[in-house]
């Protein structure tokens, strides 16, 4: 009996050492055949996109593509994929103004900072270059729509979709509606009971009260209640007057506002056109926020100088031609300036005071925000719709980071809005009396990119057979219960310029196949 | 004698943390991604811009200056700045601390209250029907995953039953004035009997889901060490003396047979204070470990750090409660 344990030790150690062969070979190996090679490739995916992956890959195995997903912590993967790594990746990209010019720029443009496919077409370029700086609308709609066709055609990505963002309210909020830039405006929100609204953001924190100092939707959820800006949006995307009056455009770098004359800060202090300079100015300044830099700059284009004409008139004066300025304008909140240059930015956030409709009473960034209604609000942006009742007097903003919590406290009566239903979530209060679903066109494009600076992917017909192997209509039914739209490239139907006319790639695997034979691919029959 | 060992124990633990501290730093810079690209996510931002902002958080400095000024600043008390909040450390791990300890605390009342009365009557019926129902329950709680046994609860008690609140430390409309930020304590401090209800009521379903496991672990403990200890001399002669059993058991073999459970709550002190991310995240607690989670995939590494060594300091300082106590309750054991 002895003798057997070496043999078995020995078996052991050559199985693995034939197992770590094989398997060490790398994870893209082309077995070439008498009628060429198989295309070989890795689905590098983030774990919650793991199921569609998984499909996709189903997709690519069925024409003879040997297809394999690994899951990875996205900022792992991402780095990995900037090295050049990684064959063909889950991504995605939220855009906050409406246009290409933070999506399709960033995300397409040569070596810009979210190009993750390493695409590089100079005429693209050119063309969204065009399409966000250019003078006049119809030439950017017509460049925007002449890069669609073509990134259409190169296929740097497998194009995805878009999801609709859920949210749902107890039936005893009014008025409330969920916007396309996810804030939630309590101004216009009323209650048929009660005087306190309790909404359940989807993070984990917020990250300060003070509006020059964090980069995140959820706390500008929080801090837009809090502090008005100069313009703001309606629900679906339409920039309106805020604390602006009116404005005019003079020359295209040059815009001119003016305040409205009845606004004041949470503190007493009438609002004018020195809090409006101070507040830009103080983002710009590179040592603005108590010494550090406002992680804001990037939301203000290439603004130049902000001027005084009178105490209510402002001038914006910009280095360049920026059409989509308003958009980015609505995203910076107006300080007090004498308030803040007595406590600075971190009395600030510790204590903020705003133009907005609701005031700081307490709170913990990483537990929940309390405010009170400011008896002294102004009214807001005429442009948006009232509830024509008298605002809740308390507002409660809680941090609940998981989904199915946010749902049971919504049923369970305890909170009146939560933010970001999931999608297999939303058929179980949509059947509940107690609650209103709603959803609004989310702002984020999902797709797969690929590594189109390397084998097998520099090739645009593989790219483009990927794209035809995979039923994405069979996907977003499955998997995302009919919730996301099919996107034909990497624009969104809800920003400017988008080309409704460009149809997405068909499912058609005999066209995959035919393009990979093409390209030299061994597929299946 | 024993004061010095405590002493030696005690400065043991300078290195210890020296070693953590270290070990943290070098491991949260060896994972990819960086903090300001995580930072500004896919929002519009300038190359230029993102370099002024990791040159005003130091990341520009050299690993090896970068780790000298993180030492330098612990030995000053200064556990460096999160790069999420752009506030001290220490104040956002003290702000969230308190939430951490009470569910902890919590979690281990409601284990002894349950484990401990389930282990001595499995003990005293041993093998009866009831023992082997309330040891298959025990073997539940150890294997059940805190993530779905949350869930469970709130759709039954809170959505379903309405009985108890589904997230959160206090209800809305309660005021509470906070001292410690231990809301039971707070409010018993300031004479708040609402508060209290409303606060121990929102504990109850987050404690007992974080105690499970513990509850479990406790039970088989005691019913194990009961059945030892109700067979020694001593217990025999207690009965002898014609004690009834109620009170041979509770009086003469309980304190005994709780010596081991001591030893298996100190150790799992650590264990609740920083195992928690999952009963937080599940309850919107706003304690630490949902903080440390979140600080780890925004590569936040001041926060990283400074909860990792706040972390292994619990379970030293833990430890070596436990068995200074141990020494206390059997002196035949030495420190």
């Amino acid at each position: 009996m002895r003798f057997r344990y070496p043999v078995l030790l020995t078996t052991l150690v050559v199985i693995l050492m034939v197992g770590l062969l094989v398997g060490g070979c790398g994870n893209s190996t082309e077995q070439t055949g008498a009628d060429g090679k198989t295309l070989s490739i890795v689905i590098d995916s983030i774990p919650d996109r793991k199921a569609e992956a998984d499909a996709i890959a189903g997709y690519l195995r069925e024409i003879g593509v040997d297809a394999e997903v690994r899951v990875w912590e996205w900022n792992t993967l991402r780095e990995s994929i900037l090295a050049g790594e990684r064959q063909v990746y889950t991504s995605d990209w939220g855009s906050a103004t409406f246009d290409p010019y933070d999506l399709a720029v960033p995300k397409l443009k040569t070596d810009d900072r979210g190009n993750f496919s390493f695409y590089s077409n100079s005429e693209v370029d050119a063309l969204l270059m065009q399409g966000s700086t250019g003078f006049t609308e119809e030439a950017r709609y017509e460049a925007y729509v002449q890069a669609q066709q073509l990134i259409h055609e190169d296929a740097p990505w497998i194009f995805g979709y878009y999801k609709d963002s859920i949210e749902a309210a107890s039936i005893k909020v009014q008025n409330w509606e969920p916007s396309m830039d996810t804030r939630i405006n309590l101004h216009n929100v009323a209650l048929t009971e009660g005087d306190t609204i309790v909404v359940g953001l989807r993070s984990d924190k917020i990250l300060t009260l003070d509006p020059a100092n964090y980069r995140d939707r959820e706390t500008e959820t929080v801090i837009r209640n809090i502090y008005d800006g100069l313009v703001t949006r309606t629900p679906d995307g339409e920039v309106v007057p805020e604390l602006a009056k009116s404005w005019t455009n003079p020359e295209p770098t040059v815009y001119e506002f003016v305040l409205r004359d009845d606004v004041y800060f949470h503190n007493g202090q009438k609002m004018t056109a020195d809090d409006v300079v101070f507040t830009f100015e103080r983002i710009m300044a590179p040592d603005g926020i108590d010494g550090m830099p406002s992680p804001r700059l990037g939301l203000l284009g290439p603004l130049e100088s902000v001027e005084k004409i009178d105490d209510y008139q402002v001038r914006f004066t910009l280095s360049e031609s920026f059409p989509v300025f308003l958009q980015l304008l609505v995203h910076t909140q107006i300080v007090p300036k004498d308030y803040v240059e007595e406590v600075g930015a971190k009395g600030l956030a510790e204590n903020p005071v705003g133009t907005g409709p609701y005031k700081y009473v307490s709170g913990r960034l990483d537990d929940q925000i309390v405010l009170e209604r400011f008896d002294g609000y102004y009214g807001g942006s005429p442009d948006l719709k009232k509830s024509g009742k008298e605002p809740v007097k308390k507002v409660i903003f809680k941090n609940m980071p998981e989904p199915s919590t946010r749902v049971s406290a919504l049923l369970a009566g305890e909170v009146h809005i939560i933010q970001m239903v999931p999608e297999d979530l939303a058929p179980r209060l949509e059947a509940d009396p107690r609650v209103n679903v709603m959803t609004a066109e989310g702002t984020r494009v999902y797709g797969l990119e690929f590594n189109t600076a390397k084998e097998p992917f520099d090739d645009v017909r593989v790219r483009q057979a990927i794209n035809y192997a995979v039923n994405w209509d069979e996907i977003l039914t499955e998997l995302y219960q009919g919730r996301a739209h099919r996107l034909s490239t990497a624009f969104l139907p809800s920003g400017f310029g988008y080309d409704p006319d460009l149809e997405p790639y068909s499912y058609n695997p005999e066209k995959a196949k035919e393009l990979l034979r093409e390209a030299g691919y061994r597929v299946n029959d | 004698m024993k004061k010095i060992k405590v002493l030696e124990r005690i400065l043991a633990t300078i290195p210890l943390m020296l070693g953590v501290a270290i070990l943290v730093f070098v491991f949260m810079r060896m994972l990819p991604g960086d903090p300001v690209d995580i930072m500004m996510g896919d929002s519009l931002a300038t190359e230029a811009e993102m370099s002024m902002i990791r040159e005003s958080m130091g990341l520009d400095e050299p690993f090896g200056s970068q780790l000298l000024s993180f030492l330098g600043g612990i030995l000053k008390g200064d556990l460096g700045n999160s790069y999420m909040f752009n506030a001290p450390v220490k104040d956002v791990i003290l702000r969230a601390l308190p939430a951490t300890i009470e569910l902890a605390l919590a979690a281990i009342v409601i284990a002894l209250l349950l484990g401990v009365p389930i282990g001595i009557l499995s003990a005293v019926k041993r093998n009866s029907w009831l023992d082997r129902i309330t040891m298959g329950w025990a073997f539940l709680g150890i294997s059940m995953p805190a993530f779905w046994l949350g869930l469970v609860l709130i759709i039954l008690f809170g959505v379903n039953w309405g009985l108890l609140p589904t997230q959160g430390r206090l209800d809305h409309f309660v005021e509470l004035k906070t001292i410690t930020g231990i809301y039971t304590l707070d409010s018993i401090l300031t004479g708040n009997l609402e508060a209290f209800k409303s606060s121990v009521r929102h504990l109850l379903l987050p404690g007992f889901t974080l105690g499970a496991n513990l509850m479990a672990i406790v039970a088989r403990v005691v019913r194990s060490s009961m059945i030892e200890v109700l067979e020694q001399d001593y217990v025999t002669l207690a009965r002898a003396k014609g004690l009834v059993e109620w009170a041979v058991v509770t009086k003469h073999a309980l304190r005994n047979a709780l010596i081991p459970v001591i030893t298996v709550v100190g150790l799992q002190v650590g264990v609740l204070l920083g195992g928690n991310m999952i009963v937080e995240q599940v309850f919107s607690w706003p304690g630490l470990g949902r903080l440390v989670v979140d600080a780890i995939y925004g590569r936040d590494y001041p926060l990283v750090q400074g909860a990792v060594m706040l972390y292994a300091l619990t379970f030293v300082v833990a430890n070596l409660i436990v068995d200074i106590l141990y020494t206390n309750l059997n002196p035949k054991i030495e420190l």
